[in-house]
């Protein structure tokens, strides 16, 4: 039988949340509950202001890699239940430093303890003073000293009504709010670096993001799908029930290049885009968009051309990388793990389709005038109609 | 589903396939192991090494070293033998594992010279510069990898002989095994050649350097010493039976291969220039030499432009209708580089995107062929007015 360990979770924005806490609260327990569904025997708790997760020993690794892509979680550590009395909780202390003392290097502790059982007899400076003051005791000798302000070995104590917990070291999470807290989404996945960004921040904010990604397989082949398609399922690990519509795009494209201004085409098709995702956000009750859009890294993203895409929807466009820097935007996607996916060679425009000169300030009348050149509501339905789905908690 | 992008890699053999699978189960012994499990396997891989070498006719001062494939045998050979400062040439139309050690070389401050060619073979009027300067190996395909452009090893020997004796030539021989004849006076004078099963019908995984034992060369991989020190590792008892047994197969089939594939060859070039004479706006180039002659052109491969109609959609196209065929070397498939080998020839960069490589295995069939013709000229068609426009607006 392997030993019992306690995740605290800790979630402070979600505990300024007033009236609405407990809500939060059962989203994120929620949250973690799918994340560990498949291991056995895991119990939760939820003491105020705390989560707690009973898992055992050999369940730590696995339990500690998922909690880190949780958004709404702070910070976690995992603890050892044990005895509420100095000479346990001291012993303990001892069986976890000594080892560090071992390359008879010095080392400055400090232990910490909170109490939410307010009827326990000793106070916590107390009951910090008196463990300290046993562990300082045996291992003063091999370099241990006590340390308050910057110690390099923190032991934590935390009392409660059922029962205590001893650990050390704080796991921090990715923060922010728990997923489905905050309603659903709909990010237009291109292939790159930045659209998995966008979507990811969205969702640290506790949205549910979806995703679309406009295919065009019989220029470009079925790479960029497969590119896309794996860059959603990753994007997808932070959250749970995102969906990926994969609409074929070809025939549109065909049309705004045939029939067309050239200079226009990059943003009638981005305008038809827009549309497109609009009608799915109605169809799976999104509220907003979500692109990784950015001012100036591409022609199809000056003010003008911004503009002229997004007045095409009554809905809301989230572009939340629109000041970063490109070299931020690829620190966050290495940390998120979507970078070396996206960094994939494959072309996300046929060259047939691209105008040798791309407007960089497009005029919406004028826009206006090209699309009465071609069917689009015709082709809009039509590519919506051989759209397929993929369940990304599945495929 | 017909698949013609043969010189990217082949299906396995059924009989390859028995002979891995049986291995995979028996052979499970570590090969350096000193019992008698261990000494089975090893005597399994030294008796596949001795196959090879006799299917290869290799004369004894010849040694084999079993690689990962032809891009390991290609460094361990040019890395072992020249790295850091001895020059070496090629004509820059080599395989990329050949032409980006070149370039790495290079990038160390030693800078080997890019030979001239003619339509992707050495040109021998080239040799002088060898010798101006002081080159110590030449590193040639023995069959370009997306022309199909055959380096006569004999004439080119004979040509360094008098013109540059102080240069080794090496062969990259990966797309040769199985179409081209191995005669024994092939390896007088050579100094290295390299091998890859998946090419012959193999696994994929195992490779061959074929070297000239009087050379010394600096491993890659350092470790427990197998192979004589020099690539050391584990050996892949599994894949090493199955490289000896493809290899059986392809020399012992060698006739028959070869006929096969020239007449398939002749089909296809002759049903490109009809189909390029029936379609006004149709005007096949071939890359690749139309010659029906071994010694010049390898018989698996056709290379063939189509201005202004994109190789890389037309594929797609083909797909769409389970026809498969090749840009070129598969590892530079996806970038937006136009071919550097038919920019090296003398395409434009426009001309170069523009184009196919088909290559046969012995599994195709002449109805393949017609099937191929067929749905090219209708991709063709659907594609012509498409990239027709784009060109207007250049």
């Amino acid at each position: 039988m392997s030993r019992p360990r306690i995740v605290l979770v800790r979630y402070d924005e979600i505990g300024l949340k007033g009236k609405n806490r407990s809500f939060f609260e059962s989203r994120l327990i929620d949250h973690i509950r799918r994340k560990l569904a498949d291991m056995e025997g895991v119990r939760y708790r939820r003491p105020r202001g705390r989560i707690l997760v009973d898992i055992d020993e050999t369940q730590v690794d696995e339990c500690v890699r998922r909690l880190r892509m949780i958004p709404g979680i702070v910070s976690f550590s995992v603890g050892v239940p044990i005895r509420p009395d100095v000479d346990s909780i001291a012993e303990l202390g001892i069986q976890w430093i000594e080892p560090l003392l071992a390359s008879g290097k010095p080392l400055t502790f400090y232990a910490r303890t909170q109490r939410s059982d307010k009827t326990f007899p000793i106070t916590s400076p107390d009951f910090s003073y008196q463990v300290g003051a046993k562990i300082l005791q045996k291992l003063h000798d091999k370099g241990l000293s006590a340390e308050f302000k910057t110690p390099e070995f923190v032991l934590e104590i935390e009392i409660g009504h059922e029962e205590t917990v001893a650990f050390q070291g704080r796991v921090p999470g990715i923060r922010g709010l728990p997923v489905s807290s905050g309603g659903e989404v709909l990010t237009l996945l291109s292939g790159g670096i930045d659209s998995p960004v966008a979507a990811f921040m969205v969702i640290r904010r506790g949205c549910r993001s979806h995703f679309v990604f406009f295919d065009n397989q019989a220029f470009l082949g079925r790479g960029g799908f497969d590119k896309t398609h794996r860059l959603a399922k990753i994007v997808n690990r932070y959250q749970w029930g995102g969906r990926l519509c994969v609409v074929p795009f070809g025939n549109l494209q065909t049309a705004i290049r045939d029939l067309c201004t050239p200079a226009h085409r990059v943003v009638l098709y981005r305008r038809m885009m827009y549309r497109i995702a609009h009608a799915l956000a109605e169809k799976y009750g999104c509220l907003a968009l979500v692109t990784g859009e950015s001012i100036g890294q591409v022609a199809s993203q000056t003010l003008e051309n911004l503009a002229a895409v997004s007045c095409t929807v009554p809905l809301s466009v989230f572009r939340p990388l629109i000041g970063m820097d490109k070299k931020d935007i690829i620190d966050e996607a290495k940390k998120i793990g979507t970078y070396d996916v996206s960094i994939e060679p494959h072309p996300d425009c046929c060259s047939v389709f691209m105008p040798p000169n791309p407007a960089i300030r497009s005029k919406v009348d004028q826009l206006e005038a090209d699309e009465e050149r071609y069917p689009w509501k015709d082709l809009m339905r039509e590519a919506i109609e051989n759209m397929q789905v993929f369940d990304l908690d599945r495929s | 589903m017909i698949y013609l992008d043969n010189a990217a890699t082949t299906p396995v053999d059924p009989q390859v396939l028995e002979v891995v699978n049986e291995s995979m189960r028996r052979d499970f012994a570590n090969s350096g192991a000193v019992y008698r499990l261990g000494l089975d396997a090893k005597n399994r891989v030294e008796a596949a090494r001795e196959e090879i070498a006799s299917l290869l006719r290799l004369p004894s001062q010849f040694r084999t070293v079993f690689t990962s494939g032809g891009s390991e045998s290609n460094n361990l050979f040019i890395k072992g033998l020249c790295f850091p400062d001895k020059k070496t040439a090629c004509l820059g139309l080599e395989h990329p594992s050949v032409t980006e050690i070149l370039d790495y070389f290079k990038s160390l401050g030693n800078d080997g010279p890019r030979l001239a060619n003619r339509e992707g073979r050495l040109d021998l009027d080239s040799i002088p510069i060898l010798k101006e300067n002081r080159v110590r190996l030449l590193c040639l395909s023995h069959v370009n990898n997306e022309l199909g452009a055959v380096n006569d090893p004999a004439r080119i020997l004979s040509a360094l002989a008098v013109g540059s004796p102080q240069t080794r030539l090496f062969l990259d021989g990966v797309q040769a095994v199985g179409k081209l004849s191995i005669k024994p006076e092939f390896w007088n004078g050579l100094a290295g050649y390299s091998i890859s099963a998946h090419k012959i019908n193999g696994p994929k995984g195992i490779g061959l350097l074929v070297y000239d034992s009087r050379l010394t060369l600096t491993p890659l991989i350092h470790g427990g010493k197998q192979q004589s020190g020099l690539r050391s590792g584990t050996l892949p008892v599994p894949l090493i039976l199955g490289m000896a047994k493809s290899m059986r197969l392809s020399i012992e089939r060698l006739k028959e291969t070869q006929e096969h594939l020239r007449k398939l060859r002749r089909r296809l070039i002759e049903g490109l220039r009809d189909l390029s004479g029936r379609l006004d706006n149709l005007d096949i180039r071939f890359n690749s030499s139309t010659l029906d002659d071994v010694e010049i052109q390898s018989p698996a491969i056709v290379n063939f432009s189509f201005p202004p109609v994109e190789g890389e959609v037309l594929l797609h196209h083909l797909e769409e209708r389970d026809v498969f065929v090749g840009l070129g070397s598969a590892c530079s498939a996806h970038s937006r580089e136009p071919s550097k080998i038919l920019t090296g020839i003398g395409l434009t960069e426009d001309e170069a995107r523009c184009s196919l490589r088909v290559s046969f295995g012995r599994q195709n069939t002449e109805d393949e062929i017609e099937v191929f013709l067929r749905e090219f000229a209708r991709a063709h068609q659907t594609l012509y007015p498409t990239f027709q426009h784009k060109h207007a607006e250049k």
